[in-house]
């Protein structure tokens, strides 16, 4: 106990001062520390949206938000967060238009007043008057070039983007387009008319309250446009039967919205997105478009490989083999279809002893094995296994070289 | 005459002049706040000086004021210092008035339901000045309490304070202990995250063992079978009304016993089987007023200063995810004042350890100045109550660290070391993996392989060889299966390991050293492991972590890895589905025309069965912007 009363005192009203600094202290970086936090767990309500997201909705939507085939649309997406593509050219134009309708009325004024019988000019002021006319006219000439010059780049961007359209970014195209359309009228009509998709569905609120309640609620299956969409989304939140909580509804929300690039979406992106609402007239599939293959034709394609030096690698080839075309899921240990191992062997020593083939180098041999595998099938094995269209649909000839590549090192 | 229709200050003035009139006014204001000490009086207390008006005025306020009523106007000098008290007692009453405040300020912002809790939480955070601090200093004074009390009765133990004429005042003394054990508790649940769902869950799961009644408590505590809306309601109103009346009932009691029987003085300052605590002699009296009032305002604020500089610089109350009843968090502990029954629970059966054992601990502690009636306070005379009381100092300190997850609990290796380089922050704490600065996540893929190559060899080399090693027996493909399984997209799936940059991300580096580390660790259960990290660009300001571990897989048994006569581990053999070939070497069809096969141990060049190889893997999110404490 310290000893005398004063000295007491004097530690405690240190003390009680102190504190009333500290927490002085502290109260005025409260509004910097709750600002931060309110950051920070922005932050971590995105990584916590992000783990629900690739557990619940990358099924559907894509892992990137990329939509996934005739299912789910994409969410990575300009045309959701209201990116219009040709919105700069749009402005420059109507504010030019503006400019012109100001300038023309001036010019009216000076034309007025120019032929105002009661009350005509002197002479000084006619000439005045009509070196302003001419001023005005330079500027009117002016903003019809700057017009001029937006449309056309308006209509290179629209251009470029009925790729995107073909590819079903605007799942609604079909019903706001007439049958003799032209294509660039009718986008310029689809953005100025329905912008964004929130405009398109009728959405009064923000993109998050659309978010929310699609999350909440689900929404109902549009075959038309969603042909693999399964009845539709499901309702997520408890509010509605589903699974989530409201704050998890809330973290995927932010993790959605955290995808909008804001004024940085370009036209890339546009076209980046992986969203198909329907399959095209002829029912195919539209998408990034393939190169060439190789065909079926053996001959053409070692003349095609000796022109543009085509020369298959090994290690690539490898590769194929076994992931993209699957060859080993039959030809392994030689029970459904000739072992891959040794096949060159083979080739050289007995298939090319064969009367049939006479004249044929191994490479030969090994591509019209794999582009018309129906022409002959190795003794022991069924014909007609093997698919037909490895040459015609599948394999391009870089892919085709790679795979015979990667079969003459198998000996 | 009056100027007004009764006697006034105007009169006074009137009669005695202005100044005069004010001083006698305030003299005789201060004299009747004070029950009984005018202005001259408080003077000389506060100077230090002797009372000079008879009879002293410094006792009135005791004798007649309601606030003092219950304090004693005298000390003896043998008690006011450090020992033997260790002012344990005062600060427990101390951490009732603060965490009385501290807790009414947080009801302001607080709703008791599962949908509202955990939001509360966010804006005591986020958009309530002083919030944090507020929070801060409940939860932290709720932890100092819990321990002030408890080395309270250890105190009172250790010189035999407890005994004659004192034991009932032992005995409230150990009621006020578990209610300040249950009212931690009970706040524990509040905040609605997950330490807190898990942490209660357990505890409250303990009553269940009781017998007959055992389901009726939990029931009743709970309200539901599972915490929910009604168990939150529950707690809270224990914690902030029944609790906490029952606190304040017994703090009466326990309080009134000690002046009764007057403050214990050190055992050797009196003789054997005397109590003499309330004859104190003139000289050793210290008065309340000024001596000890000035001692405790002075504490008062020392210990509110103290407590205000480790909750702005040195402690954050926790706050995990929101509380989720279908995610059960590894490595899920009680409140560390309750450890020490869930380490008890390991030792065996639930109803002998979690109910018997506590009650007969608690049952033993009350009847303790019962049972110990040896009259001496002495040290010298008390070696056995002394050991005993040591013992259950070890005792406790030893159960409680068999309470901790890490004690006896069997979790696979490889979720252990992932989840130790991953978790999320609890208890200021953080797994390594989370604190990689942000721009040294670079996206690629990497390897422990790196760290396990010998002299002479680079890091590139390693990694190059490593990679053409995993290519060849299939263990990157099936990495990146296990990769896109976890939903991570396709074309992000790395096609090769790299190098770690190390001058670009040290922290990576270190990272993966003590992934590496961990590993190694673990020989007998993860033969032939590698760790792997691949980390992707998601979004913007968003990294995706995925933690891979990749080993031969071995026999594990009863949580123990089953080894053979030589003590290593038996593996389980990779197999593969083979046709089974009649005796001319066709394939035997099945009534469908399929062929049949038969499970058959994969075999190396050299005929050797080759082990299954296990793939683990787990995934996390990194943020830019998110920070958990700072």
């Amino acid at each position: 106990m310290i000893k005398s009363v004063e000295s007491r005192i004097l530690t405690g009203i240190v003390m009680f001062v102190a504190i009333m600094i500290l927490v002085g202290w502290v109260a005025i970086n409260e509004e910097a520390r709750m600002q931060a936090f309110v950051y920070q767990h922005t932050g971590r309500s995105i990584e916590r949206g992000a783990e629900l997201y690739a557990s619940l909705c990358a099924e559907c939507h894509g892992e990137q938000g990329y939509g996934a085939l005739l299912r789910a649309p994409g969410l990575n997406n300009p045309h959701f967060f209201g990116y219009d593509p040709v919105g700069e050219q749009t402005a420059a134009i109507a504010n030019a238009n503006r400019t012109l309708v100001r300038l023309s009325d001036d010019s009216n004024d000076l034309f007025e007043e120019l032929t105002n019988a009661a009350n005509p000019p002197s002479d000084e002021r006619q000439n005045q008057i009509q070196a302003e006319m001419e001023a005005i006219q330079a500027q009117i000439d002016d903003q019809r070039s700057i017009i001029a010059q937006a449309i056309a780049v308006r209509q290179a961007i629209l251009g470029s983007l009925s790729t995107a359209v073909e590819k079903g970014l605007f799942p609604l195209w079909d019903t706001i387009t007439d049958s003799d359309r032209t294509a660039f009228n009718e986008i310029e009509v689809f953005f100025n008319n329905n912008g964004a998709r929130l405009a398109q569905v009728g959405w009064a609120g923000d993109l998050r309250g659309y978010v929310v309640t699609t999350l909440i609620h689900g929404r109902p299956g549009s075959l038309n446009i969603w042909p693999n969409s399964n009845g539709g989304m499901v309702a997520w939140s408890q509010l509605a039967g589903g699974a989530l909580r409201q704050d998890q509804i809330e973290d995927l929300a932010t993790y959605i919205l955290n995808w909008d690039k804001g004024d940085n979406w370009t036209l890339e992106d546009f076209l980046a997105v992986e969203q198909y609402g329907k399959p095209l007239s002829d029912g195919s599939i539209p998408g990034v478009p393939q190169p060439d293959p190789a065909g079926d034709n053996p001959e053409m394609i070692l003349a095609r490989w000796a022109e543009e030096e085509i020369v298959g690698s090994a290690g690539n080839g490898a590769v194929l083999y076994d992931t993209k075309f699957g060859c080993t899921s039959c030809h392994r240990d030689g029970a459904s279809a000739p072992d891959t191992i040794g096949t060159w062997t083979r080739v050289l020593n007995e298939r090319l002893t064969q009367p049939q083939f006479a004249g044929y180098t191994g490479e030969r041999y090994l591509i019209e094995s794999i582009v018309l595998p129906a022409v002959y099938a190795v003794d022991s094995y069924s014909s007609g296994v093997m698919p037909a269209d490895f040459g015609t649909r599948q394999m391009t000839d870089q892919q085709l070289a790679d795979v015979v590549a990667f079969l003459k090192t198998q000996e | 005459m009056s100027i007004l229709p009764f006697p006034s200050f105007l009169d006074d003035v009137k009669e005695k002049g202005f100044k005069k009139a004010i001083f006698e006014g305030i003299d005789d204001s201060v004299e009747r706040l004070t029950a009984g000490m005018n202005v001259q009086d408080v003077r000389e207390a506060l100077r230090g000086d002797t009372a000079t008006r008879r009879p002293n005025p410094r006792l009135t306020p005791h004798a007649d004021g309601f606030w003092l009523h219950m304090r004693p106007s005298y000390f003896n000098r043998d008690v006011t210092g450090m020992y033997p008290s260790f002012r344990l007692g005062w600060l427990s009453s101390y951490f009732v008035f603060f965490e009385t405040i501290t807790g009414i300020l947080l009801m302001l912002w607080y709703t008791p339901s599962p949908e509202i809790a955990y939001g509360d939480m966010l804006t005591i955070l986020s958009n309530v000045p002083l919030g944090q601090l507020m929070r801060d200093m409940h939860r932290l004074g709720a932890e100092f309490m819990v321990a002030v009390v408890a080395l309270h009765m250890m105190r009172t133990w250790i010189t035999g304070s407890y005994k004659k004429p004192r034991q009932f005042t032992w005995f409230t003394g150990l009621l006020l202990l578990v209610i300040t054990g249950f009212l931690s508790f009970s706040g524990y649940l509040l905040p609605w995250d997950q330490l807190s769902l898990w942490a209660v869950t357990i505890g409250a799961s303990m009553a269940e063992a009781t017998p007959v009644v055992g389901d009726q408590v939990n029931l009743l505590l709970r309200g539901a079978p599972e915490l929910g809306a009604n168990g939150l309601l529950r707690f809270y109103l224990l914690h902030v009304l029944a609790l906490p009346a029952l606190l304040f009932v017994f703090f009466g009691v326990h309080y009134y016993k000690v002046i009764i029987h007057g403050y214990s003085l050190p055992p050797q300052k009196e003789n054997i089987g005397e109590d003499t605590a309330k004859r104190v002699p003139l000289d050793k009296r210290v008065y309340f007023i000024p001596d000890i009032l000035t001692n405790e305002l002075m504490w008062l604020g020392a210990t509110t200063f103290i407590i205000t500089v480790l909750c702005i610089w040195f402690y954050h109350a926790p706050l995990e995810n929101h509380a989720d009843p279908q995610v059960t968090p590894l490595g899920t502990t009680a409140p560390w004042y309750f450890l020490w029954i869930q380490g008890a629970l390991k030792l065996g059966d639930k109803f002998i350890w979690g109910v018997a054992f506590p009650s007969v601990a608690l049952g033993g502690l009350a009847m303790l100045p019962y049972l110990d009636v040896t009259p001496s306070r002495r040290f010298a005379h008390r070696r056995f109550m002394l050991t005993i009381a040591m013992l259950l100092v070890s005792a406790t300190t030893i159960l409680s660290y068999m309470g901790l997850a890490k004690f006896a609990v069997k979790t696979s290796a490889e979720t252990e070391i992932v989840h130790e380089l991953t978790f999320e922050p609890a208890h200021s704490k953080v797994g390594i993996g989370r604190t990689i600065p942000f721009d040294q996540m670079i996206a690629g893929a990497y390897s422990t392989a790196q760290f396990h190559g010998h002299e002479g060899l680079s890091a590139a080399d390693i990694i190059t060889e490593f990679n053409g090693e995993t290519a060849a027996n299939g263990q990157f493909q099936q990495m990146v299966d296990e990769l896109k399984f976890q939903k991570l997209s396709a074309n992000q799936a790395p096609l090769r390991f790299r190098t770690i940059p190390e001058m670009e991300a040290p922290v990576l580096l270190r990272v993966m050293e003590e992934f590496n580390h961990h590993l190694e660790e673990a020989p007998t259960e993860l033969p032939n492991v590698w760790g792997a990290l691949v980390i992707t660009d998601n979004q913007r300001g968003l990294k995706r972590l995925d933690w891979i571990v990749s080993w031969d897989t071995v026999v594990i048994e009863g949580g123990d890895v089953k080894l053979d006569d030589d003590g290593n581990p038996l593996f389980v053999y990779a197999t593969e589905a083979v046709a089974i070939l009649d005796d001319e070497g066709n394939p035997v069809l099945d009534d469908n025309g399929e062929p049949l096969t038969q499970e058959q141990q994969v075999l190396d060049a050299e005929g050797n069965p080759v082990p299954a190889r296990r793939i683990f893997s787990d995934h996390l999110f990194i943020h830019e912007a998110s920070a958990y404490f700072d």
